[in-house]
């Protein structure tokens, strides 16, 4: 089950890659929109900067115990 | 065309009427027939204005209809449907009643046309939302419904303030586009903001949603924050500030969802999130970009409704509500229908294609490429990614799947599919969610304005893929670091709760220290007063008899002590007590009286007597 959804997944990124060499706007908006892979390296890195940018504040700052409001 | 009600009215006629009727199937007949009622009235409505009433020379209009207004009188409306199925099940009238007030007056401000019909559904939007809250019955639930009321009553003061400002600077009442710009202007947009949940004013949302009765908080992610997004749209389109503010309240809500723990806030945190895109849309306020904000808000009340749902319905049957205490129990195995039906309203979230967040989102988001905004465009694809880590991976993931962590013991949550009204209304909700996806022609034909926007060209469809899928991909790389912590985040409520708490506590000690102080000294005094009262008569006698003691006892101390002296001071003292003693006895002072009279009048008959026996 895991390994049909794997070989899924990756043959989805895969798809998505070639069609997103062929698909490209009509009337591109910004230089960015130009660029084949885009929106997938900008999913991937912006995905793990939401990760450790908020893991990393919550952690030093905003993360307090769960009676912090109660005592 | 017969024009019935408003709206507005059905619902508050219904919520009396739920009061009064003791038949508990009548009462649930009643539930679901009042939507359904509110829904024809809508299709009767032409477009126009009317239902005007003269009050204190001001016109009040409760029927403003034109296409703005009826696209979030329908979804308000469909929403309430929604959301009284789902909450069929649940025997306490009250919390009806109150969801009907809530509903019935976000009705009447969406198609009031004058800002004092507008304020006073306001205000009641706010005290009928309230009770969902605290129809939780504990002390959290209490608590935060209390800063809940606190900071929307705080809302409708500013908003108050903003709208008598206005009126008497311009002499109009008409709810309709103000020029931002001058103190009115401002306080009205603050007053919004704040029912919009545009940071820093947000923290009401996250605070209080989660409190919420399971089937209350569904309610309430609808109708508070998108009749803000109505208003904005109708008085601030255009307005700079908007912009920005919605693109980080977009990334905002984001942020606060990675940490969160519990997991009806970490979906009020996307609330937060999605309404930053409208938000963002008014404030670009370009055909495209209000339609988009119109078409997101009617999608998000269907799709997070979903997800509330979702949510809510693993908190009822297990009672638990922390990814902590929930994560690696495989609750999918019990309740598979629920996941499915849950992970339908997280692909919309996400804008996953086929789904209704696709139709909506990309025309916000477009609407700023347009524009040529390029930050905005980036911080809403950035929002974006983060709605699909947390509402379509991390939640679903920790609650229904995930492991515990190394060291923890799990134990087992008896746990099944919850009740079949509650399946009914997230099947219900999933239905509308892929149809309006799959269909978008129905949902931009009721938009404001003519739309020329495609989302399903193939650019769209595989950015949307190739975003979404190596968002999953980077997922997979830091899931074990996305587990649930037993934690809470401060946010901007701090800024109230714990100066709030030094509040309380000077209030409960020094203040109320002088209190009772004052308090002590003034019964000393009454009691002294009442003492004297007493026998008033005496106060010289007691005071003399108390003189004289003191002087004597001063003297005897100086002049020392002996035996005869010690009890001539013991018969004072006997004496001084026995004065302090006596009451006072009327009779004591009214016989003396009373005879000296009896003598005078006697005497004076015996005088009149011999006067008149000396005349003849």
């Amino acid at each position: 089950m895991t390994k049909t959804l794997r070989y899924i997944f990756f043959i989805g990124i895969g798809l998505s890659m070639v069609l997103g060499v062929f698909f490209r706007p009509e009337h591109p908006h910004f230089w960015w929109e130009k660029i084949p892979a885009f929106d997938a390296i900008f999913g991937f890195l912006g995905c793990i900067l939401i990760v450790i940018g908020s893991k990393a504040l919550g952690h030093k700052w905003l993360q307090k115990d769960e009676d912090y409001y109660s005592d | 065309m017969i024009e019935i009600v408003p709206p507005a009215f059905i619902y508050i006629l219904g919520a009396l009427l739920l009061a009064v009727i003791r038949e508990r199937r009548l009462r649930a007949f009643l539930q679901l027939f009042i939507p359904i009622v509110a829904f024809v009235d809508l299709l009767s409505m032409p477009e126009g204005t009317y239902w005007i009433y003269q009050f204190l020379g001001y016109e009040l209009i409760l029927g403003r209809v034109d296409k703005l207004s009826m696209c979030f009188g329908y979804v308000f409306v469909i929403m309430s449907f929604l959301g009284m199925v789902y909450a069929l099940h649940v025997r306490e009238t009250g919390q009806h009643m109150a969801a009907f007030l809530y509903i019935g007056s976000t009705l009447g401000v969406t198609f009031a046309g004058d800002l004092f019909t507008l304020f006073v559904f306001w205000e009641i939007m706010a005290i009928g939302s309230v009770f969902l809250i605290w129809y939780q019955r504990d002390v959290p639930a209490l608590d935060a419904g209390f800063r809940y009321i606190m900071v929307h009553l705080f809302g409708g003061c500013v908003l108050l303030a903003g709208i008598i400002i206005h009126v008497s600077e311009t002499g109009s009442t008409q709810f309709g586009v103000v020029e931002y710009g001058g103190l009115a202007s401002q306080l009205m947009l603050l007053g919004f903001i704040i029912n919009a949940a545009v940071p820093p004013f947000h923290a009401w949302l996250s605070d209080a949603y989660p409190e919420a009765t399971v089937t209350g908080s569904v309610f309430l992610t609808a109708f508070t924050t998108k009749s803000a997004v109505y208003v904005l749209l109708r008085t601030f389109p255009g307005v700079e500030l908007l912009v920005w503010l919605g693109a980080i309240m977009a990334v905002y809500g984001v942020v606060y969802a990675v940490l969160e723990n519990d997991i009806r806030r970490l979906l009020a945190y996307h609330i937060i999130s999605q309404v930053g895109y409208m938000v963002c849309g008014v404030g670009l306020g370009t055909e495209m970009a209000m339609n988009g904000s119109t078409a997101h808000a009617f999608c998000h009340i269907l799709y997070k409704a979903l997800l509330f749902m979702g949510v809510g319905a693993v908190i009822h049957v297990t009672g638990r509500r922390k990814l902590t205490e929930l994560q690696g129990r495989n609750l999918y195995k019990q309740m598979p229908i629920c996941l499915s039906l849950y992970m339908i309203g997280g692909f919309s979230i996400s804008a996953v294609p086929l789904f209704n967040g696709f139709i909506s989102k990309t025309m916000v988001v477009a609407a700023a490429g347009e524009l040529h905004r390029p930050v905005i465009h980036l911080l809403l694809h950035l929002a974006s990614i983060g709605t699909f880590l947390h509402t379509g991976l991390k939640l679903p993931y920790g609650t229904w799947f995930g492991k515990v962590p190394e060291g923890e013991t799990v134990d087992e949550i008896e746990a099944h599919e919850p009740p079949l009204n509650m399946l009914i209304a997230m099947g219900m909700a999933a239905f509308l969610c892929i149809f309006t996806g799959v269909y978008p022609r129905v949902l931009y034909a009721i938009l404001p304005y003519p739309v020329l926007y495609h989302p399903y060209t193939a650019f769209h469809v595989v950015g949307m893929m190739q975003l979404l899928l190596l968002t999953s991909a980077a997922f997979w790389l830091y899931i074990d670091k996305l587990g649930g912590e037993a934690t809470i985040s401060v946010d901007t409520d701090w800024f109230y709760r714990k100066p709030g708490m030094l509040f309380l506590w000077f209030v409960a000690h020094p203040l109320q220290n002088l209190r009772l102080g004052v308090q002590g000294l003034l019964s000393r005094v009454v009691v002294d007063t009442v003492g004297l009262s007493k026998n008033p008569i005496l106060l010289p006698e007691i005071a003399i008899r108390y003189i004289h003691l003191k002087v004597i006892h001063g003297f005897y101390r100086i002049s020392g002590l002996s035996e005869d002296r010690l009890a001539e001071l013991k018969e004072l003292e006997t004496r001084l007590a026995a004065a302090r003693k006596m009451t006072y006895d009327k009779d004591v002072y009214r016989r003396p009286i009373g005879l000296g009279v009896f003598i005078a009048i006697a005497l004076l008959f015996l005088y009149g007597l011999i006067y008149l026996i000396r005349l003849r």
